[in-house]
């Protein structure tokens, strides 16, 4: 599969800020990376090297989120979606390497833009929660909105940090899923 | 993009080096959760209280020492002496002494609360007004995210669960013996969400809205009603 232009110049992003750091990845790096002229670069990004910048990081957070939902793409119940998704999301921010060099050099670039792209994020996770819990029976009185919601305030929270469960155990995962995060949103069975 | 228009001097070659005379925290490296918590007599809580107010006004990359001083009515050597490790260790020791602070007037609510709906009601109200009205940290959060989120995001937050647990966790157990460290970072999850992503429908600086999630979400899970089914 060949990517279109843009896409390409943002993959292409992404491998510089890995070699160089989001402080010190140039216009020119991404385009001697993406194999275009700067002059492309520049059509699709406007602003320059900070657009491309913040553009690089919501094409990554998009990745990220769409892998997510592939990987979960398969799965028997909405239990069982939450488990997997809340492993796969761990795995795959422990071992992205752009970003936990960037989380460890330079913080302070990177966090900014992920707390601005904070309530898109949310928004787009529990519009993909929302449909899901129409097949589910909720809590009286619990709204697919509402629970779609709080779900996404959930997984996002434990993306961003595990704090006492390892999200590496999938026995753990399961405790934290089933006795804890869905008790008050499932109707007891 | 990294907000020269607050005036901070962000020099581009270092990284995450040093901004505004502070060092962005890494997994390794010092964090607000690590600095001593402040002796508390009564020159260095007037220089504390000097820095707040400053910090209020025009933020941490604009507010000097010296102005410091001159706030406190006090000298710079006198400053240095209660704070050798300079602007740094004063502010780091501030945000300790201010999350303390916010800590112990949660660790009230949970005292002073009859039920664990109420306890945990009033914390989260309490915690979210204590965040989303603390002047300075608004302040720095809108104007100066560079410097203050280093302290709170992936590799820190884990920490301040941790810190919020130990901190509620031994007042929470009068109601959960055994999952009192884990309600308190849950209860710290909430908070943080609701802060950083306001929802237009709920407000958790209101009872009735912080009351409705805890029934709804909080205590079934952490006090199930055995079912009737059960019952013999």
């Amino acid at each position: 599969m060949t990517d279109d232009v843009r896409t390409r110049i943002l993959r292409a992003a992404v491998t510089c800020v890995g070699r160089y750091g989001l402080s010190k990845t140039s216009l020119e790096d991404v385009a001697r990376e993406a194999d275009v002229g700067r002059a492309t670069v520049y059509r699709y990004f406007e602003g320059g090297r900070d657009e491309l910048l913040a553009e690089t990081i919501s094409f990554e957070v998009t990745t990220f989120f769409r892998r997510l939902a592939l990987e979960v793409d398969d799965t028997p119940d909405f239990p069982t979606r939450m488990e997997k998704g809340l492993l796969f999301a761990h795995r795959a921010v422990l071992e992205h390497e752009v970003l936990q060099k960037v989380l460890d050099t330079e913080p302070e670039r990177l966090l900014p833009h992920l707390t601005t792209a904070g309530p898109l994020i949310l928004l787009a996770l529990a519009a993909y929660l929302e449909p899901l819990l129409l097949d589910v029976d909720l809590r009286e009185g619990l709204t697919p909105v509402a629970a779609a919601d709080w779900l996404a305030r959930l997984v996002l929270s434990f993306i961003i940090g595990q704090g006492r469960w390892d999200l590496g155990d999938p026995d753990e995962v399961h405790r934290l899923v089933n006795d804890h995060l869905l008790v008050g949103v499932l109707a007891p069975a | 993009m990294t907000g020269d228009d607050t005036g901070l001097a962000i020099d581009p070659t270092r990284g995450g080096g040093s901004i505004a005379g502070l060092s962005a925290p890494s997994s390794t490296s010092t964090s607000l959760l690590d600095a001593p918590v402040p002796a508390g007599g009564e020159l260095d809580d007037r220089i504390l209280a000097a820095a707040l107010t400053l910090i209020t006004r025009w933020g941490l990359g604009k507010t000097t020492l010296a102005d410091v001083a001159r706030e406190a009515g006090c000298s710079r050597a006198t400053l240095y002496r209660v704070f050798p490790g300079g602007k740094q260790e004063l502010f780091l020791a501030l945000g300790r002494a201010e999350l303390a602070s916010y800590f112990a007037s949660l660790v009230t609510c949970i005292e002073r609360a009859a039920t664990l709906e109420d306890a945990l009601t009033d914390v989260v109200v309490e915690a979210t007004r204590g965040l989303t009205g603390h002047e300075a940290l608004q302040f720095v959060l809108e104007r100066e995210p560079d410097i203050v989120l280093p302290f709170l995001g992936f590799h820190q937050v884990d920490r301040l669960y941790d810190a919020a647990s130990a901190a509620l966790g031994p007042a929470l157990e009068r109601f959960l013996p055994d999952t009192a460290g884990w309600a308190a970072e849950w209860v710290a999850r909430a908070v943080l969400s609701y802060a950083f992503n306001p929802s237009p429908v709920i407000d958790l600086c209101t009872e009735a809205d912080a009351r409705d999630l805890v029934r709804r979400f909080y205590l079934p899970a952490l006090q199930p009603q055995p079912a009737l089914a059960a019952r013999p």
